[in-house]
């Protein structure tokens, strides 16, 4: 049962898989199967993209591997392309789970012509209007006072739609993470706050990031409920978002909603050396043992719905073929023409732009790629 | 490497100059990480910290193995928060230590600015004298490493623009620890920012004994008479590029490097410009209030009877920094270049 600043993490199936006591899943078993396929989904994705790095066809990636069920959780929880989303880079399951295409990811990645983006960002910064996911800043926590305010649009508006603003649990630390919860709180913003603690900013563990026991009970100071849930019990993460969420269309007001994972892999490709550097492999070792596919596995199985060693070969296969098959169009589509350089900084294109457009031309001529 | 300018001076000034004849070769960072391990040496009163500066040893490695050599008191991890690193700085300051925080990126100085700028710049002014803040803030900034807008910009302006903050940007190992040292033993908040891309591609032979830099001097990296380029930090070794393709075509080009933008050589880059009639100036920031704005305003009241052609200016462009687009976006030795011959052709 989900209940606020609870000591303990809520929990639906337990590490070994089993159901906690007095908890039912009305799951369907396609249902449960399809949220097996999406982060086994996000976690090939991984394997691939780590791949990609490694032979220099993309610059920059963060892994969310160990981080499944809290990202296909959060999107599963939620109305796809009604409710709204500003993530952070992190959030390829997320994104993924709102319907964003390989495609579309990787084509970020990439920087190619077929970005939504147009190549303007670095790679792990997807957006996409249509799944209502809001290309994010990379500024640790600027993210939130914006969605705030999108949350109060909702509300002026009179829409039941909700806001939902992931972070992780750095982000807590910084002043815009406390200005935004302050606000939504004194103007009951219908907005979800989401907490991904996977206990590390980069080197700094979330003990050196704050002296408080959770990061949830922080809500108390501000006058908002907190809840915490175990973040590799997908079946948990789902329920709390969803409850929440609809809560917050009821009319609860603003949320915070701790989920405690932890990320498996390294903070990115700059530091693949995160075992050797500042952490221990007892520790990643423990947390690997956690696999948050693994457990969901372990319960279906225990419902009578194993998953197969071919099967499961074939389901990866198929990821990674799709993935391959997206980065292969990605790089077909080519590098954003240098033109488009000097678009949409404004909605028109102000003079000085267009002067500065005359001056491209005049090095790369009048088209082509560079 | 020891040109001597129409001013006289040396390249590389020399304040203290170091008492033996030992050089090492080091790279740009490494040379940071030397200074910070000297000054940590020297001086108790001095502490670095920031975000993963301590354990990992800072992201791109400035700060690594300093924890494991002074402790967790002198060099720490700080919460995710520059507000807090920054405003930290300052009463630690105030009361008598000599901070140098680590912001992980320029463009996360962000939450920091207002106490950079509300607190950190006019505490001495405000004060009437009575406080100050001897304080660094060192970043790695600037573009050409594939960081898109989020790891590549060059927002040094916003600083110069703030009276009370010193600005500094080293594009050689060299400059690094000399500037870095006069940073620290100085009395004022300096703002040091490391050109990223050079980090490791720049390399020198830095003494082995203590040695300064002082603020505002440039450095003359080459003499000439018919063309002044003017620089700093990452755009250094193309605009040594362009004056090479211009070298080899018989134009004789002075390149000076800033070095520190506040304060600015105001005297060498006016002299140079009495002495060649052109002036290029670079810089890899947008061009809006770039800072070598300053500077051509400056060429144009005190040096306009020596010019032969207008005073060209090449910059970054009026847009967020672009991934997909980093090169064409960096001012490269072709728009360099460019603008040379137009200055010559004018
Ligand atoms: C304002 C700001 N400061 C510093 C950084 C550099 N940085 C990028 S990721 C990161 C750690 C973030 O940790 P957390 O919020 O816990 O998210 P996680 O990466 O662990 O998922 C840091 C310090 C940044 N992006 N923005």
């Amino acid at each position: 049962m989900l209940e606020a600043f609870p000591l303990m993490p809520d929990q639906i199936v337990s590490e070994d898989g089993q159901l906690q006591p007095g908890e039912t899943v009305t799951h369907t078993p396609a249902e449960l199967r399809a949220l097996w396929e999406q982060m086994t989904l996000v976690r090939e994705f991984d394997r691939k993209l780590v791949t990609l790095l490694r032979q220099g066809r993309t610059t920059f990636y963060a892994q969310a591997s160990g981080m499944e069920a809290t990202q296909v959780g959060i999107a599963t929880g939620l109305r796809p392309g009604h409710d709204w989303v500003w993530g952070y880079y992190r959030d390829q399951g997320v994104a993924l789970g709102l319907g964003m295409t390989l495609h579309e990811i990787v084509s970020q990645m990439l920087g190619s012509n077929s970005d939504l983006n147009k190549g303007r960002q670095m790679p792990h910064h997807a957006g996409s209007a249509r799944c209502r996911f809001v290309s994010g800043s990379s500024s640790i926590a600027s993210q939130l006072p914006p969605a705030v305010g999108m949350a109060m649009a909702q509300a002026y508006l009179g829409l039941d739609e909700v806001t939902v603003v992931t972070f992780g649990d750095g982000a807590t630390s910084e002043g815009d993470w406390h200005a935004a919860l302050n606000m939504a709180a004194v103007q009951g913003a219908p907005c979800l706050f989401i907490c991904e603690n996977n206990q590390w900013a980069i080197s700094t563990p979330v003990t050196r990031q704050t002296r408080a026991e959770s990061i949830h009970i922080k809500a108390r100071a501000y006058g908002m409920p907190g809840y915490f849930v175990d973040g590799n019990d997908v079946l948990a993460v789902q329920r709390a978002v969803r409850t929440l969420a609809d809560g917050i269309r009821a009319g609860s007001g603003p949320v915070l909603l701790e989920c405690l994972t932890y990320r498996v892999g390294s903070h990115s490709n700059a530091d693949a050396d995160a075992e050797k550097s500042y952490r221990t492999r007892d520790e990643v070792n423990a947390w690997t043992s956690r696999d948050p596919i693994e457990r969901l596995e372990r319960f279906m199985a225990r419902q009578g719905q194993e998953i197969g060693a071919q099967d499961r070969a074939q389901v990866v296969a198929r990821i990674h073929r799709d993935v391959e098959d997206a980065v292969a169009r990605a790089e077909a589509s080519g590098q954003p023409d240098w033109r488009t350089m000097l678009e949409d900084v404004y909605a028109d294109t102000p003079s000085h732009l267009r002067h500065a457009y005359e001056d491209l031309r005049q090095e790369y001529g009048s088209g082509g790629t560079k | 490497m020891t040109a001597t300018s129409s001013t006289g001076r040396q390249d590389t000034p020399q304040d203290t100059a170091p008492t033996a004849p030992e050089t090492v070769t080091l790279t740009l960072i490494q040379a940071v990480t030397e200074a910070l391990r000297g000054e940590l040496r020297r001086d108790d009163r001095v502490v670095v910290f920031g975000e993963d500066v301590g354990a990992r040893g800072g992201v791109f490695l400035a700060t690594a193995g300093l924890q494991a050599e002074f402790g967790v008191r002198r060099v720490f991890d700080t919460p995710l928060a520059e507000a807090a690193i920054v405003g930290a700085a300052v009463g630690m300051a105030v009361r008598g230590l000599r901070p140098v925080a680590e912001i992980q990126f320029a463009d996360y100085i962000g939450p920091g600015f207002d106490q950079l700028t509300s607190q950190a710049a006019k505490l001495r002014y405000r004060s009437g004298g009575q406080f100050s803040c001897p304080m660094v803030v060192r970043t790695p900034s600037g573009g050409g490493v594939k960081g898109g807008h989020h790891h590549s910009q060059s927002p040094e302006a916003y600083y110069c623009h703030t009276p009370g903050l010193k600005v500094v940007m080293p594009s050689t190992p060299y400059d690094a620890m000399g500037l870095l040292r006069t940073a620290i033993r100085g009395e004022d908040p300096v703002m040091f920012f490391e050109p990223k891309r050079l980090y490791r591609a720049a390399k020198g032979e830095v003494p082995t004994a203590d040695f300064t830099v002082e603020f505002g001097r440039a450095a003359v990296r080459r003499t000439g008479t018919d063309l002044t380029i003017v620089g700093y930090g990452g755009v250094m070794p193309d605009a040594e590029k362009a004056a090479d393709a211009l070298a080899a075509e018989g134009v004789s080009v002075e390149v000076l490097d800033l070095r520190t933008l506040v304060p600015w050589d105001r005297e060498a880059v006016l002299a140079s410009v009495e002495k060649t009639g052109r002036a290029v100036l670079v810089s890899e920031a947008p061009r809006i209030g770039n800072f070598m704005g300053e500077v051509a305003s400056r060429i144009g009241e005190e040096a306009f009877g020596s010019l032969l052609a207008p005073v060209m200016q090449v910059a970054g462009f009026d847009t967020p920094y672009p991934y997909a687009q980093d090169r064409v976006y960096l001012p490269g030795p072709a728009r360099i270049l460019n603008a040379c011959v137009k200055a010559l052709q004018y």
